[in-house]
Parts: structure tokens; sequence; C-alpha cells
């Protein structure tokens, strides 16, 4: 046997229905192997996804296990795709300081894993007397989150950084080091290295029930039946939290789904704006941001609405949000008025009632960790947070950690998305395949080339949105009138999937339900 | 891979205006005239409606009286394309723009990235439906079943046997009608139409010509719907607290132009209405430039595009004319 076979770990979908090929069917738990798992993570969300990366540096056994289709489904693909420097953060908790140091390590993180990013800034807009005032003491807060290289601005400076600000502006801050990134690949690119260091994925396994959570070897079991078994069970599963607490009894704790309406602007609105456009926050809200994606449009949002557990609606939109949103952006920034809207989008952020960051080491029982309530500010903090985790999993539950040598913590080259680096740029002509002149998608000029690298890409994406969500199909201004089918056509042809069975998020979301 | 053609004329899209130009253009003894596409296909929308046995003719030729499919019409484009000088090149998509030297950068599948300069450029890129967030009165949930009236045609080309058994139009105009009796003809149930007007946005004619194949059930006056269900459409909400169940979601008609590609060569267009403004000549607001067909904003059938086309091509004509003779 080789070594890369030994460490590259396997990538296994619990799906019913021919809406994946067998190969990649989870249908026996010996596929798995006979040992027990050192560390099983349940979600993978950039949190779990993050901490499965971080974690997979070390000779252990892991599996990441996810409820869901592709990773980052939950609250991680709902977002406003800041990366925070922390500079408003209520100095001195767990949150400022994993947010703070993350936000230093993310530039070359970034670059390592192949995740694009681009660090444009962002100026807080004071536009009124009272929100003038502020100004000095959110300046003060910053430099107490060590964020030391923020500079209080006047109308001209700020002009000059912002063209276009509104003509009427009072002052504000610039915060030079917030940034925006791919928020897709994050959990992508953190799963992909974690499996190419021995790291098992099992997706679409929703874990019902924990066996024996009081013995060294736990076993859970998935909701088709099959059962794995670990030592340690860490429970990163956002808003699925509460539900596999409730099936170790865990410590109580509350939570609920805090939706973020988000509208998104055609590209060509993004010169509009240099950096990020941030309102003076005030008691109640932090208020609708402008953001640049990184994708190249212009994004405005969120809102801030609480809903139960378990909602239908957590990831609706509705016209009172998105209203909304169009008049807090056009408040803060009136020349999004006339720009066209192309899409709309609602997140559902995890709240919890106890506070942010609710970390539970043997949470009633040996070897369970509890990680709760990691809110908007998780996708920023998840490489420091996972390193956190390491460290108290260590001196909690007993963890031994051996360094991997072998391990690799970064993506190859031609990992960078397609959309990112162009194949149709790169001068390398012996990689030009005639499918990367096929364009499948016409609005945001991905090829069909580009699909097919995306399926046979480690994770093996089955679905239409994780293919979305890796290419940009489907995302540009038509949203799918022109490549819906096509891009079907591509995934059933290339994967020996019957083209009705083919799904948009799994099981249950067939192209053709009847 | 980064030659640099020289056209006389470049034409934009390969629909019923784009070969009206091109043809028009090499009946005067102008060449090189290309033609690109997209699309693997000649024919743009026309191209969609397949002929099947039972299926229903949605296209009206005036000039020959008669009721033909949209597959008919693309046949008899690429028949006239194959008889003219137009040089076509199809699967070729625009990258970059350079308008005031009328410079195209292409990529296509057999040439990679290439340039094109041409001494005019005609846009005959058509329109495509509205999304439902352009519509502003759809919210709700994004599950899959969601489909434009170009996938449903896309997928009964590809798939025979679908049919939905509760399908809900959003839309109500020709092409929603369209769908209707499309989605009845292929064995599936009438439709509940949805949209905001308390009349249908059709004409009588139309919706007569329509009812035999199928009889929409029409709701007017709905002024925000919300789509339920989390992996499938299960339902649609009125803003009145009615419930229409439905497992398809057809978004129909209420078109947008694609001018796109006037937008990336900064050639006059109104960002949130999509819309170019053209001169009598057709001409928009860098010379060269021109636009034809659907892609003006006032949408009609293939056969007023293709028409269109043929004043486009005589415009485009007299144009080099002018410019031509300073030059020698």
């Amino acid at each position: 046997m080789d070594q890369t076979s030994s460490w590259q770990g396997n990538i296994l979908y619990d799906w019913p229905g021919e809406g994946c090929e067998s190969s990649l069917k989870f249908l026996d738990s010996a596929q798995l192997g006979p040992q027990p798992y050192d560390v099983v993570i349940v979600g993978a969300g950039v949190v779990g996804c993050a901490l499965a990366y971080r974690i997979s540096q070390f000779k252990l056994r892991v599996l990441l296990v996810d409820k869901n289709f592709d990773v980052g489904e939950g609250s991680s693909k709902g977002n406003s795709a800041i990366i925070h420097t922390g500079f408003d953060a209520t100095p001195g908790g767990l949150e400022s300081e994993l947010v703070t140091q993350a936000s230093r390590q993310w530039p070359i993180l970034a670059e390592k894993l192949k995740i694009p990013y681009d660090p444009c800034g962002a100026v807080l807009l004071a536009i009124d007397d009272e929100q003038e005032a502020q100004l000095p003491k959110i300046h003060k807060k910053a430099l107490a989150n060590g964020v030391d290289d923020v500079r209080l601005l006047t109308p001209p400076e700020l002009k000059e950084i912002e063209p276009n600000a509104p003509p009427d502006v009072r002052g504000g801050i610039v915060v030079p080091r917030e940034s925006i990134i791919d928020p897709f690949t994050a959990s992508i690119a953190f799963a992909e290295v974690a499996l190419a260091n021995g790291v098992d994925l099992l997706l679409g396994a929703s874990i019902v029930a924990v066996e024996n959570p009081d013995a060294a070897v736990k076993t859970l079991m998935a909701s088709s039946g099959k059962r794995v078994t670990t030592r340690i069970l860490v429970n990163a599963a956002g808003l699925g939290s509460r539900a596999l607490a409730d099936t170790y009894a865990g410590q109580p704790f509350d939570i609920n789904p805090r939706r973020g309406q988000f509208l998104i602007f055609d590209k060509f609105s993004r010169p509009l704006v240099r950096g990020i456009l941030l309102p003076v926050p005030t008691p109640q809200t932090k208020g609708v941001l402008v953001i640049p994606s990184i994708f190249g449009n212009l994004i405005a949002g969120p809102t801030a609405e609480d809903l139960p557990l378990d909602s239908p609606d957590a990831t609706c939109t509705t016209k009172g949000g998105l209203e909304a949103v169009f008049d807090g952006a056009a408040r803060l920034f009136p020349r999004l008025k006339g720009q066209l809207v192309i899409g709309a989008y609602a997140g559902a952020r995890c709240n919890c009632s106890q506070g942010s960051y609710l970390i539970r080491y043997n949470d009633h029982h040996p070897g369970i960790l509890s990680v709760i309530g990691i809110r908007s500010t998780g996708l920023t903090s998840s490489p420091a947070l996972a390193d956190y985790l390491i460290r108290g999993l260590v001196d909690n539950c007993g963890l031994k950690l051996q360094e991997k040598p072998e391990a690799k913590d970064c993506r190859p080259e031609h990992r960078w998305p397609g959309w990112w680096r162009r194949p149709f740029e790169n001068g390398d002509l012996s990689k030009w395949r005639p499918d990367y002149g096929r364009f499948t998608c016409t609005c945001e000029n991905v090829s069909r080339g580009e699909v097919i690298d995306a399926l046979e890409s480690p994770l093996k994406p089955r679905t239409l949105d994780a293919v979305k969500r890796r290419t940009r199909a489907l995302m540009g201004r038509c949203q799918g009138f022109g490549c819906l089918v096509t891009l079907a056509e591509v995934i059933s042809s290339h994967c020996g999937i019957p083209l009705e069975r083919v799904t948009k998020n799994g099981p249950g979301s067939e192209l053709l339900t009847s | 891979m980064n030659s640099i053609e020289k056209a006389k004329v470049l034409v934009i899209g390969a629909g019923p205006a784009g070969v009206g130009v091109a043809t028009g253009l090499a009946r005067r003894g102008i060449n090189p005239v290309i033609l690109i596409d997209r699309s693997e296909r000649v024919g743009g929308v026309p191209s969609l409606y397949k002929r099947k046995p039972g299926g229903v003719p949605t296209f009206v030729l005036w000039t020959q009286g008669r009721l033909v499919s949209g597959e008919q019409i693309a046949t008899h484009l690429t028949r006239e394309l194959r008889d003219s000088k137009v040089e076509m090149c199809l699967e070729t998509q625009v990258i970059e723009i350079s308008a005031d030297e009328r410079k195209l950068t292409l990529v296509n599948p057999s040439h990679g990235r290439f340039q094109v300069s041409a001494d005019a450029v005609v846009l005959a890129c058509g329109a495509r439906e509205r999304t439902p967030v352009e519509r502003g009165w759809i919210f709700g949930s994004r599950p899959s079943g969601l489909l434009f009236t170009k996938n449903l045609l896309d997928l009964i080309d590809l798939y025979e046997d679908h049919a939905a058994s509760r399908p809900v139009i959003f839309g109500s105009d020709l092409i929603a009608y369209a769908a209707a009796a499309k989605l009845k003809s292929i064995g599936g149930s009438d439709a509940v139409m949805v949209d905001r007007s308390s009349m249908p946005d059709c004409s009588l004619p139309a919706r007569l010509y329509f009812r035999r194949w199928a009889k929409p059930q029409y709701q007017g006056g709905a002024q925000a719907v919300t789509v339920a269900g989390t992996r499938s459409v299960s339902a649609v909400a009125l803003a009145n607290g009615t419930k229409i169940l439905g497992d398809m979601l057809m978004v129909c008609g209420d078109l947008v132009p694609n001018t796109e590609l006037a937008l990336m060569g900064n050639l006059g267009v109104d960002m949130a209405s999509r819309r170019v403004a053209v001169g009598s000549d057709y001409q928009l607001s860098k010379s060269g430039w021109f636009a034809a067909g659907n892609i003006l904003g006032s949408y009609h059938g293939a056969e007023w595009c293709y028409f269109n086309g043929r004043r486009v091509a005589r415009q485009v004509a007299q144009y080099l004319c002018r410019t031509d003779t300073p030059a020698k």
C-alpha cells in the first residue's frame, strides 16, 4: 500500500436514493474501519471544518460528520463574509480574544488554503451629529481591542477613501484590516486538507443517539441506523447543537436562529465603493452594512430577527425584512438607490441566551465537548477557536497529541476556485481543455471544465448547491435562468446520476419532484 | 490562441434578430460578417421550443399565415445562414469589451481566448425572464422545484416524462400562458397562475388560443407571495392568507433585456431598468455599436425580430458606407 492512500481519508455520503453514485455511499459501518475514532466532530460548518483541519496535523483518527450533503451548509453559508478585526467587540471576552487573534492569521491562512480573500478595509460612517459624537468612543474601544491601526477621519479624508460617500457625511473611522473572504471556500478548504491528512468525512448523517455517553468509547447512531464509535465527541453542530446535546443530556442552554436577510446587487454596482461601509451602531443593533463581496457584487444587510428553534422560516426572506435592508443601506449609502438587486438570501446565525462562545468540556459526561453559540463572528474566529479547543481537549479530556510531520497544512495551487483564477486566463496551454471554453453559466463565465473539476474535487460534491458554491454557476444575475438544467446535465452525465434525480441540496430536493 | 481576427461586422446573438442582421449584411456584399452565439445552436429562444407529438405550436408566422413550432423557425434560420457567406461561431462567450476600439475578447472551446475587432458590432442578445427577486413581490425560501420557463423547455428536451401534478405559475403574459399549455401537453395538470394585476397580462386572443391546451386558473392581485418548502416546493402563500399547494413553481415571462454587454462597454444603459437607448438608426451611445431585436426592450415574436434585424442591417451598411468614404 502506498503512503498517500494510507493518509487520505474517506468521503462518504449517507444518501438514500439515486442522487449520488453508490461508490460514495455509506452503506455499512465497516467502511469506516474497525477501530473507534479518537475524535468525532459533529457539525461540518466552518467551526467543525477548522477544528478538523487543525486536529489533522496530529496523529489521531478523526471523523467529521454533518447531516447536510456538503460542508458549510448551515449558518456558515449565509453571512456577511467579513473577516473582522474585532475592533467593535466588547474587550476582554473569549470571543474578542479569538477574533483578534484569528484576524491576524487569516491573510496567511487564506493564501495557504487558496481561499479568495481581499483586505479591502472598512469605513465607519457617521451621517448625523449624534453619530459623530459616538466616534471617539468607538475609536477608543478599537484601540482597547488591540486594533491599533484604526484612524478617525475628517469628511475630506473620508471622501478620499470612499469618493461616493454621501456628501453630508460628518466623519468616520477607517479600519484598514477589515477584510472580505469567500465564505464557502473557507469550510471547503479546511475540510479538503483535513481529508488529505486522513480525516474521514461522513455527510448526510444526522446523529440521533449517543448510546453510552459515559463509556470511554461512545457509540453514536445516525438516523439511518448505522453506528460509529469514538473516544471524544465534539458537538459543533451550530443550530443543531441543541438537538445533539439532548441525545447525551448535556447541561441546559437555549439557542435559536437569528435570521439575517441580505440583498445582492449586480456586479456593475461594485465600483461604487472601495471597501466595507459600516453604520454607527445603536444600542439595539449593529445596523445594515454595505459590503463588497469577494465575488464582485455588493451586498447589503443583515437584519437581526429572532425566530424559534427549528422554525422553517429561519432562512426565508420576507418583504418587510428586505425593505428594511434596502432602506437601511440607502440611508448609509444613498447611491444604492437605482442600482439593480439581483438576488436576496437569508442566513441563520446561532443565538444563545446564556451567552456566545459557550464551551463545555466533559459536558455531563467525560469526553464530550459542547461548543455552543458561535455566532456570526465564527467565520473569523474559526482557526483560533480550533487551536483553543484542541488545547482544551488536551487539558480537560486527556487528548494526546503526537506530531504528524507528513501532514499538509495547505491546498495545492490548482485548487484556487476557477472564478478566482480563470482557466482561460492561465497562460499554461498544456492545461487547456476544450471544456474550459464551453460555458455552462454565462453570467459568471463558469465553464463545463470547471464544473467537472468541482465534481472531481476531494469532497466529491454532488448537489447543485454544492457545485454552485464551488464554481459560482447559478449565482449570477440570471439566477439559473440560463444554466440550471445544463448544470444538472453535467452532474448527471459526469457522475452517472439520472438527470431527474440530481438534487439541489440532498435527497428530497430532486430537480423533478414527481 | 491569441490572434486578433478582423471582421467588418461582428453580430452577437444567433437568434432571429442576429440572423436577420447577419444575412441582411451578407446580402449587401459586406464581408466578413462574423455571427457568434454563446449556445451551441442557432435560433435563440425559438430553438428551445421543440416540436413534440401533440406539442403546442407557440409561434405565428404572419407572412406565411400559419402556426409553426419554434424549432421550425430555428431550422429555417440555420438553412438561411448556411446559404449565406456569414461566418458562424457557436459556443463563443464574450469576456471583455473595448468599446471605443470595437475590440472584443472571446473564448470558445476550439480557440480558447482570442480577440476580434470589427468596424461595427451589433448586439442582438435578446431578453431573459426576470428572477423572483428582480420581480420584487416573491419572497420566502428557495427550494428545488422552482423553474424558469427556459428550464422547463430544457428539461422537456432532455427528459420526456416529466409532469407536475400541482404547478403554480408566477406571471401571466404570453410566455406564462404558453408555459401552462406546455405543462398540460406533457401530461401535467392545469396550473394556478399568480400575478400582481387583477387581469392577466396577456391578450384575449392569445389566451383563447392557448385554451385549446390548458385552462390555468388565474389568481390576480397578489402583492406579495411567500414560497414555502425546505427542500422542495410545497406551497405558495399570498398576502391575504390564501395558501396554494404546489409541487412545481414556474417563474414565467416578465422579460428583461440582456444588456450586460452594453453595460460592460459603457454604451448607455439605464442601470435600474437595464434598457439601452438607441437612436432612429439603432445606434448605441458609442459609434459603430448597434442593437437589434428584443434587446431593445419592446418584446416581440421571432418574425418581428428577424425583420428588425434586417432594418438594422440597412443602418449598419449605411454607417459603414459613411465611415469608409473619408478613409479612402
